[in-house]
């Protein structure tokens, strides 16, 4: 379910480009889909900790047909393999970006991937090693560990800087973006893209208030 | 017209009654163990069903518990996790994404974990039950998109959870025994995996061999595998497909068959089936063997028994009759037959035909003794007709009776040479009083009188049966050694040995009693003249018997007081 909220912005105005603002909220109704069990044991060798991080930070928040001109800038990143599990669950990094997997727990892990986005393995590796992996390909990009099958992370790689991950709040803030008509994406790992149209103008920031439907842990937001 | 027929003898109706009767015990035995073999063999095939089903039950929980963890194995894998996770999230926003490669890294992925398990089936589905993959012998009867339906009465209730069960499919013309388990991708639940084993004839087969019964597979009303005659399959169908009953005994191809329901899975029944008929007739065929080799041994005992039986029955009867022919033939009453000992019965009746024929032995010894009596009162009315030969029977025989001792004869011809002596001069009844009684020498014709009572005895003694030993010494008394004597002139040997005796005795008797013509002899005298006429009126060898016994006879009182010769 989507809900979608255009405030009026305040104050600010810039030439050609337009602030988005907002807020991402998380809910549990999700009509027509079976609800993830959790009934399930860990089959799992060590301590299995989920990872310390919120839901919340598991959700990316981008524009889906932005248009990026120019080079675009990238970056270094890292997804720790501690405790059974990827650390976070899910990074947004533009194209060309590079993402190093440290093994943090004292046995081996791997990272592989089937995606179209970025088919690889990167072999298995023990404690305290690491490999990276340049993402020369726009898309979603699912990682797991041959060793430890409950273990996913989701890289989403963009081809335009216009993505962000919202703040334990929900806040999120959009890098500046021409004027223009965008559809703007909330988007968890379980239940894909919610979209809402939004139109960036210059003169006033735009506000945007994103409902994914994702429950968290037992208590429902 | 009615023949009397010879009664059987005793073996043979000891032998008939002891075949008869062991026939009907054993007919008894038959009819009894015919009917209550079927019940015990059906009782036997119904219960044998029972423990097919317990282990049957035990073996197949843990056949499918063993598929189960080998489906949690497979459902473990992370390579088939991927490819699933990466085709959802990459189609997830994207329903007109090119999906044949990440399709085709499921099928290759499925490929691989099919080749590890002996399935008939590996299938992956979505969270809607949509198969993504199959890989296996028969994946082809799983086509992708296609919505699986899923009969499942039983939820596992184990530790994999709410989503694992155990249920059955029908693809196409095949219906398949599916054990589903989940795939989760951390705790979240991302599709399923299905391993699916075809319930077809080799299925079936292996439930045969497994459970060594007949197994019928029926789902929704229709028989989809069995190792039954395809008739009986069609009847079995019709009887038992709509209610799907638990067990019963139903007749199958002519044959009563009991069933029992193996195992249920959604609405598909297991049923293994045994032949209440074809294991009666093996039992029946054993116990006929038993029965016939305990009939055999019957019989013979029974024969070898009444065998022996009928002979100590019949063996002293064989020697009694012997015995009672022997004496029959003799008659002889004095006789007694032997006790045989061989049963109580029998030796009262030997007993009491004892006493029977020695109350018989009585009385014809008192019939003998009247008879002999009314003889001797004759002999002695005889005798007393004329004075001078009164007592002269009686002396005859006792003299005759000493000569018999003199010569060792046995007891019974003294007995017989007694009483013939006694008679001797019986025939002289018939001679006229002036005759016998004439002082005076008899005339010739009056001679001839007198010679004809030897004749004329014998012919009164003829009448009376038991007195016939004794005719050849009443006849033949006058006969003498020469040939000279009358009636018949008989020579030597020829005349008997009583008649010989009482001749002799008879002669000297007359010689030492008075006559009315002369006095008395004395005894040497008469001796003397005896001996003169030895060989040719008198046998010698009785002269001299008669010469010993003379002191005996001599030291009785004179009889007949003074002598008159």
């Amino acid at each position: 379910m989507l809900v979608l909220a255009v405030s009026a912005p305040n104050g600010q105005t810039d030439l050609a480009a337009g602030r988005v603002t907002g807020r991402v909220k998380l809910t549990t109704k999700i009509p027509g889909k079976p609800l993830p069990s959790t009934a399930y044991p860990r089959r799992t060798i060590g301590d299995h900790h989920p990872s310390a991080l919120p839901e919340i930070r598991n959700v990316v928040v981008y524009i889906k047909d932005a248009l990026h001109k120019g080079p675009l800038p990238t970056s270094r990143n890292e997804l720790l393999q501690e405790h059974e599990t990827f650390i976070p669950r899910t990074l947004a990094i533009t194209r060309g970006s590079v993402v190093s997997f440290p093994n943090g727990d004292p046995f081996f892990h791997n990272v592989f991937s089937l995606s179209r986005a970025g088919n690889f393995n990167l072999g298995r590796y023990q404690r305290g090693q690491t490999r990276e992996r340049e993402f020369t390909k726009a898309g979603i990009v699912k990682v797991y560990c041959d060793i430890h099958s409950h273990m996913s992370a989701t890289i989403l790689v963009f081809d335009h800087p216009y993505f962000t991950i919202p703040d334990l709040e929900g806040a999120f803030e959009l890098p500046a973006l021409p004027t223009g008509e965008y559809t703007i994406v909330g988007w968890h790992e379980r239940v894909g893209e919610r979209s809402m149209r939004i139109r960036v103008e210059a003169e006033r920031p735009t506000s945007v208030e994103l409902v994914v439907p994702v429950p968290v842990g037992d208590e429902y937001e | 017209m009615i023949r009397r027929r010879t009664p059987p003898r005793l073996l043979v109706k000891t032998l008939t009654v002891a075949f008869v009767t062991v026939a009907a015990l054993l007919g008894v035995v038959f009819i009894v163990v015919i009917l209550s073999m079927r019940n015990q063999v059906r009782d036997a095939v119904v219960s044998n069903l029972e423990s097919t089903q317990r282990l049957f039950a035990a073996v197949e929980t843990r056949r499918q518990q063993d598929v189960r963890s080998r489906a949690e194995t497979l459902a473990d894998n992370p390579t088939l996790k991927a490819a699933l996770d990466t085709y959802q999230s990459e189609v997830q926003d994207d329903a007109t994404a090119s999906r044949a490669d990440l399709l085709e890294t499921i099928d290759l992925v499925l490929e691989n974990v099919a080749a590890r398990v002996d399935s008939d089936a590996i299938v992956l589905v979505d969270l809607h039950h949509i198969a993504l993959g199959a890989a296996g012998p028969m994946a082809n009867r799983w086509p992708r998109s296609r919505p699986v339906s899923l009969v499942a009465n039983r939820t596992a209730a184990g530790p994999s959870g709410a989503d694992s069960f155990d249920g059955v499919a029908r693809m196409g013309d095949n219906l398949f025994r599916v054990v589903t388990v989940p795939l989760l991708l951390g705790d979240t639940l991302i599709g399923g995996l299905y391993v699916a084993t075809s319930l077809d004839q080799d299925y079936a087969q292996e439930l045969d061999q497994l459970a060594r019964t007949r197994i019928a597979i029926v789902s929704d009303g229709l028989v989809v595998a069995t190792t039954l005659s395809p008739r009986a399959a069609l009847q079995f169908e019709s009887a038992v497909a709509v209610t799907q009953p638990v067990d019963g005994v139903i007749p199958l191809d002519g044959e009563s068959h009991a069933f029992r329901r193996l195992v249920a899975v959604g609405n598909t029944v297991f049923y293994a089936l045994g032949s209440v008929d074809e294991s009666s007739r093996q039992a029946m065929r054993d116990a006929m063997r038993n029965l016939a080799l305990i009939g055999m041994f019957g019989i013979s005992l029974a024969g070898v028994g009444s065998f022996w039986l009928a002979q100590t029955l019949s063996d002293p009867i064989k020697r009694l009759s012997t015995s009672l022919a022997t004496m029959a033939a003799s008659h002889d009453v004095s006789s007694r037959l032997p006790l045989t000992g061989s049963s109580l019965e029998l030796d009262t009746l030997t007993e009491t035909f004892n006493a029977l024929m020695a109350s018989v032995g009585e009385a014809e010894a008192e019939t003998q003794a009247a008879y002999t009596g009314a003889i001797r009162a004759l002999a002695t009315a005889l005798d007393a007709r004329d004075p001078y030969t009164a007592g002269h029977s009686d002396r005859v025989s006792v003299l005759a009776v000493a000569i018999c001792r003199q010569l060792n004869l046995p007891a019974g011809e003294i007995e017989v040479v007694r009483l013939g002596a006694l008679l001797h001069d019986i025939g002289k009844i018939g001679v006229p009083d002036d005759v016998l009684r004439k002082p005076g020498a008899l005339s010739a014709a009056e001679f001839d009188i007198i010679k004809q009572h030897p004749t004329v005895g014998a012919r009164m003694l003829r009448s009376v049966p038991f007195l016939s030993p004794h005719i050849p010494i009443v006849e033949l008394h006058h006969e003498r050694p020469d040939g000279g004597g009358y009636p018949n002139g008989l020579r030597g040997d020829d005349i008997p040995l009583g008649a010989r005796i009482v001749h002799v005795a008879d002669a000297y008797d007359a010689m030492t009693s008075a006559r009315a013509y002369r006095n008395a002899r004395p005894p040497a005298e008469a001796l003397q003249e005896l001996w003169r006429c030895a060989g040719t009126g008198f046998h010698a060898e009785i002269v001299a018997a008669l010469a010993n016994a003379l002191p005996g006879v001599t030291s009785e009182p004179p009889q007949g007081g003074a002598s008159r010769g």
